[in-house]
């Protein structure tokens, strides 16, 4: 008996200094977890506060925004964005209005062609050519251009990919995988570089549209890929009571099809149109100033230099931003659109 | 001929060899009357009445739909003529999710009859109101009742004016206590001297308002008569057998 209550005494013992060392173990690592996180911050802080120059960056907001622009002509660039920003807003808010909510993509769409306006000028307005444009304003036209024409080519692809019509199903089969599997580089490069040699003496395409058309020609293999998913999310019975309506192939396609699949789509588009808006960054390295061009042309001033980390970081953030918003955007739409859902208030 | 709506003659459709799915059907349905289809699952029920409009392609035989007439070539453009003229209400709805109710109904009258939107849009409201779901007229498939529903796809169907009207299991998706409000509407059609074909398990609906029902199993038909009859007296010991298991339930 007394034995017995040894053991049990030994034992409580036993977990009792084994406890004090895990919780010994535990604070101990939970002190220099603590203390290793705060030491980064306050070095992060110290160096962004104190030892970064942020001169580079102060000094040339107006260039990161708009890039070698005429500087009285920078209110066109700025109404685009700021209307931009009103438009998406606006999304955000959700009109509850039925017109207001049906006019809204064409709204977005026409952004498109208001901003090429505002950019390159003409009728009326003093015309810019496209090597002045730069900076912010040139990489949301490049990806607000490519990904909007990307988006008719993709579906169209989709659509071609599953034709009954043997050669089209092919033929669309064979661009989206050959596409796939050449690295955006290298058709950047083909549109830079290679399509003025295959065009006609005397035709010339300005390079800002020979990479819309290079971005344009690569995503839109993968968007079709996700329409595809899309599309065959989409029950078989749904055609059946199209065509039990009379409806014929192109209208099914057009009211029953492509709607529900760009729906079904709509996250792995986002995806996609983030993955452009980073992507368009590429285009630095042959020779257009967008964002990240304009970071590494002033890198290269001699006033500036060695100031790599402040002009990155500084880069880091605004795409980090915008790459947010478009993601809210994104899911904001999603809610908004979503199938099966009772989502919309009458 | 003139009174006649669908007519088949030694309709038949095999799957695999010597499975048939429809096995030499001959069948008549009169304008004005309405024909119910019974039998056990796979019987062949829905197959059938899917031939009428094309939604299945058979083997051999033929169907007369409305004075027009296909057989086993797949005419896409007769079959596209009976489809103008022919309604048809699933089982599971399948209304279109993307859009409104009334546009699920003023759809097909814009698009394949080319009426004028204002008019689609009156008839859509009248058929609605009539359905006694007119308040719903703009929200989304997904916000109503199984039962709100499919009579919005009866009225999707009534929209474009049909000359016959398919269901196939209208109630068989639907909750006990929404079966009522369904097939209330359609009794009213019926009484209103539309030409039905109903595939469902539903028999007081039969003996109220069919003319004449079918009785199917493993894609024959194995007894047509009165409802009077059939329920009261079937002459084929497999019809008893199958009144008898629908009566337990």
């Amino acid at each position: 008996m007394p034995n017995k209550i040894i053991k049990s005494g030994l034992k409580l013992l036993e977990n009792n200094i084994r406890d004090l060392f895990s919780n010994l173990l535990s604070l101990i690592l939970r002190l220099c977890i603590i203390s290793a996180i705060g030491l980064t911050f306050f070095y992060i802080f110290q160096w962004l506060a104190i030892t970064a120059n942020w001169k580079v960056v102060s000094s040339n907001v107006p260039l990161f925004a708009f890039g070698s622009f005429p500087s009285d002509q920078r209110w066109r660039p700025s109404l685009w964005i700021i209307s931009l920003l009103f438009l998406s807003i606006f999304t955000l808010i959700g009109p509850n209005r039925k017109w207001l909510r049906r006019i809204l993509p064409f709204a977005w769409i026409s952004t498109i062609p208001i901003g090429i306006y505002l950019l390159s000028g003409g009728l009326g307005l003093l015309p810019v050519a496209s090597r002045d444009w730069g900076g912010l304003s040139l990489t949301i036209l490049l990806t607000g251009c490519s990904f909007l024409l990307s988006l008719p080519l993709g579906i169209l692809l989709a659509l071609g990919r599953q034709s009954k019509l043997l050669v089209i199903k092919h033929l669309s089969s064979l661009y989206i995988d050959s596409m796939r599997a050449v690295p955006l580089i290298a058709v950047l490069f083909f549109g830079q570089l290679l399509i003025p040699l295959f065009l006609p003496l005397g035709v010339e395409v300005d390079r800002v549209w020979r990479a819309v058309l290079a971005f344009t020609l690569f995503v839109s293999a993968y968007i079709s890929e996700d329409i595809r998913g899309g599309l065959q999310a989409i029950p078989n019975t749904q055609i059946e009571a199209a065509e039990t309506l009379g409806l014929n192939q192109f209208q099914i396609t057009f009211f029953v099809l492509i709607p529900q699949a760009l729906r079904i789509a709509l996250p792995a588009l986002a995806n996609q149109a983030i993955g452009l808006f980073q992507n368009t960054s590429l285009m630095a390295i042959l020779g257009l100033v967008e964002l990240l061009g304009v970071g590494r042309s002033l890198l290269a001033n001699p006033e500036f230099i060695g100031r790599y980390i402040e002009v990155y970081i500084w880069l880091a953030s605004v795409y980090w931003l915008f790459c947010t918003f478009m993601a809210i955007l994104a899911r904001h739409i999603e809610q908004r659109m979503a199938i099966d859902k009772p989502n919309l208030v009458p | 001929m003139d009174h006649i709506a669908v007519r088949t003659k030694k309709l038949s459709k095999s799957y695999t060899q010597g499975l048939y799915a429809l096995d030499d059907i001959s069948i008549q349905v009169d304008h004005g009357k309405v024909l119910v289809v019974m039998g056990p699952s796979g019987s062949g029920k829905s197959t059938l009445i899917r031939t009428f409009n094309g939604l299945e392609p058979f083997d051999e035989g033929e169907v007369n739909v409305l004075g027009i007439q296909i057989d086993s070539t797949y005419d896409e453009r007769k079959i596209r003529k009976i489809r103008k003229r022919v309604g048809m209400v699933f089982q599971q709805f399948n209304l279109f999710p993307h859009l409104s109710i009334l546009e699920n109904i003023t759809l097909a009258p814009i698009q394949v009859q080319k009426r004028r939107p204002i008019e689609a849009e009156e008839h859509a409201m009248h058929l609605l109101s009539q359905m006694g779901i007119a308040t719903h007229s703009s929200k989304y498939p997904s916000q109503l009742s199984g039962g709100e529903q499919q009579r919005v796809a009866i009225a999707r169907a009534l929209a474009l004016k049909p000359e016959l009207l398919l269901f196939d299991e209208p109630t068989s998706a639907l909750d006990p206590e929404r079966v009522n409000e369904v097939l209330d509407v359609m009794r009213r059609l019926a009484k209103q001297g539309m030409t039905m074909v109903v595939v469902t398990h539903e028999v007081a609906f039969a003996k109220e308002v069919a003319d004449q029902v079918l009785f199917m199993d493993a894609g024959k038909v194995i007894e047509t008569s009165t409802p009077d009859l059939f329920f009261s007296n079937a002459q084929h010991e497999r019809s008893r057998r199958f009144l008898n298991q629908i009566e337990k339930k």
